[in-house]
């Protein structure tokens, strides 16, 4: 598509003055993202607790503590539960509403509405309504199992280590569902009419073109949609640390809330800051294909 | 930031655009898919939905009555409890102050770094298009131990100001990702021929580039917007004062204290999602059509 050149020729300003319209935005995000996430990676290998003026270099004492700390190995299980499950399920029923949302419906702008709403809403008030919801006594959650007849069903959601965790995903999966259907209804409406006059000409059941003419189709947008839901995955902090605190116990910490914990509540700094170095590592690695997918696009 | 859906903005509003592809008879079909999906919605918006019946009914209602039930009786006093108690007025004023700084800032030295890495022949652009596009892998946490401590040290904490330099730095990677496509997508030409009459990088960029990107602005504006009221991990780390705080962490406070008070929680939860519900409402033409339009050129 391109027929003119992609990057325009010098002509004023000199070498240097490309460098005078990123030097702003540079310079922050050096000062409070680059340099910040860097010298973590030397606080981690400190025994600094986060409060005096001394502390010590330990080499990677802090690293070969982690398999040791039980806390580490639940909060590695459940950023990997937390993961595939706030990742699959959103996926599968926003390409599910897309394809629904995409047929002969009425309506359509309203009901995209509003299964966009949560997204937009603050992680905290996601917390709040549904600790609100979860409520044992007066939340609407059990009050309907009640109403239902499955009285034997209601129990404490958020306060028993069985369920915790899975009560806490059912909010972040309502949140996560809007993103991947507006993609996939967007890549959806993309799709030209013809493939599916031409599967049909060739016999072609709908499940077929389900499988043969849509989901090809839509490969960008899973690509788009996984890539983003996984770097967005590890990043979970507000939903657990506003809903369970990581409890009861410590069954639903993930390592983000871990790695506060520590840094905050028991003046561990440097073994905290060596927790978020581990998962900021593994964000980065599985973000990488993504990063360059974009970088290589726009040039 | 709670948003990261990086997607090259072309024009918003064309979201909707093509007709649907299902074939078939139309009426009855439709009819049906019509139906189930409204009852998904209804559904899907009715934690929404009870937590307004439950903020509009006394609490001896909603107790003697249960949460399901239809208020017997309407009421505004929870609102005016949850305002006074939450604090709701500090909060809000702190974020509205913090997003009207920091928002513009933000989108101004995106788009100044966005044109430098698209029009104009920069040194490792490649390079730094790479390490500011991994921004968007980089979780919060493992910036906020060297973060408090610079604070700390420049005297910024508890103060919104000192939350203006990590947002900005956050929201940074995704503003230049998104902006920086669209600026491509403008042809060359037109700047050609500015610079033949003599308009140096920064005519062209203020003259130029700029008023022919504000479908691109305003969406990358909103979703900025959005990410800034909502963000939680460093407010909660650098604001301790209630007179400093923002809506997410006042909001959790506000939670702490009304446990027990199951009307007056909604209420405040209410207060705190109003305003973004209905910006969203408003401006989800702009919302939706940037997270997706033009995304999925493959």
């Amino acid at each position: 598509m391109a027929t003119s050149v992609a990057v325009a020729k010098p002509k004023r300003g000199g070498r240097w003055s490309p460098w005078l319209f990123a030097l702003p935005a540079l310079a922050v995000y050096v000062a409070f993202l680059v340099y910040p996430a860097l010298s973590s990676l030397w606080f981690s290998l400190t025994n600094w607790d986060g409060l005096s003026a001394t502390y010590k270099f330990v080499g990677l004492d802090n690293y070969f503590k982690l398999p040791q700390d039980p806390v580490v190995v639940t909060a590695v299980k459940n950023n990997l539960i937390w993961t595939v499950v706030t990742i699959a399920v959103p996926t599968v029923i926003g390409l599910l509403l897309a394809i629904a949302l995409n047929g002969k419906v009425h309506g359509k702008p309203i009901l995209r509405l509003i299964f966009y709403t949560p997204a937009v809403l603050p992680l905290v008030s996601i917390a709040s309504i549904w600790g609100w919801l979860y409520n044992p006594q007066y939340g609407a959650i059990n009050s309907f199992l009640r109403l239902i007849g499955l009285d034997g069903l209601a129990q404490a959601w958020l306060g028993q280590d069985s369920t915790a965790l899975w009560a806490v995903m059912v909010p972040a999966i309502w949140l996560r569902t809007g993103f991947p259907m507006l993609l996939y209804l967007a890549a959806l409406q993309g799709i030209p009419n013809e493939l599916y006059e031409a599967a049909t000409v060739d016999g072609a059941t709908k499940w077929q073109q389900f499988w043969h003419v849509t989901m090809p189709s839509l490969r960008p947008a899973h690509y788009i949609v996984l890539a983003l839901s996984l770097i967005d995955s590890f990043k979970v902090f507000d939903m657990i640390y506003a809903m369970t605190y990581g409890g009861p116990g410590t069954s639903t910490q993930v390592m983000g809330t871990w790695m506060y914990f520590n840094v905050f509540q028991y003046y561990q700094a440097g073994y905290g800051t060596a927790i978020a170095v581990v998962i900021t590592l593994v964000a980065i690695a599985v973000g990488i294909p993504y990063v360059r997918s974009q970088t290589r696009e726009a040039s | 930031m709670t948003t990261i859906a990086p997607a090259q903005v072309t024009a918003p509003a064309q979201a909707a655009a093509t007709e649907p592809i299902s074939s078939g008879p139309k009426g009855r079909r439709g009819l049906v898919m019509t139906l189930v999906l409204a009852v998904i919605a209804l559904f899907w918006i009715s934690p929404l939905a009870l937590l307004v019946i439950t903020a509009v009914r006394p609490l001896s209602d909603f107790i003697g009555n249960g949460p399901l039930s239809w208020p017997d009786q309407l009421t505004w006093s929870n609102f005016k409890d949850a305002w006074g108690i939450g604090n709701f007025a500090t909060t809000y004023k702190n974020s509205a102050i913090l997003a009207a700084i920091k928002v513009p800032l933000g989108v101004l030295v995106s788009a100044m770094l966005g044109f430098a890495l698209a029009k104009l022949r920069m040194k490792f652009r490649r390079t730094v298009m790479f390490s500011v596009f991994l921004g968007l892998t980089i979780p919060i946490y493992i910036t906020i131990v060297p973060v408090f401590i610079m604070m700390r040290q420049a005297g910024a904490t508890d103060s919104i100001f000192g939350l203006i330099g990590p947002y900005l730095a956050f929201g940074i990677p995704f503003e230049v990702l998104v902006l920086q496509s669209f600026f491509r997508q403008l042809p060359d030409e037109i700047i050609e021929a500015a610079r033949v009459d003599g308009a140096g990088d920064w005519r062209v960029f203020f003259t130029i580039i700029l008023p022919l990107s504000v479908p691109a602005l305003v969406t990358v504006a909103i979703l900025d917007a959005v990410a800034t009221w909502n963000e939680f991990l460093f407010a909660l780390i650098l604001l301790n004062s209630d007179a400093h705080k923002t809506i997410p962490v006042g909001l959790l406070n506000f939670q702490g204290q009304f446990a027990n008070n199951n009307t007056g929680l909604a209420a405040g939860i209410l207060i705190a999602v109003v305003p973004i519900l209905i910006a969203y409402t408003l401006l989800q033409r702009w919302i939706v059509g940037g997270l997706t339009a033009g995304s999925l050129k493959g």
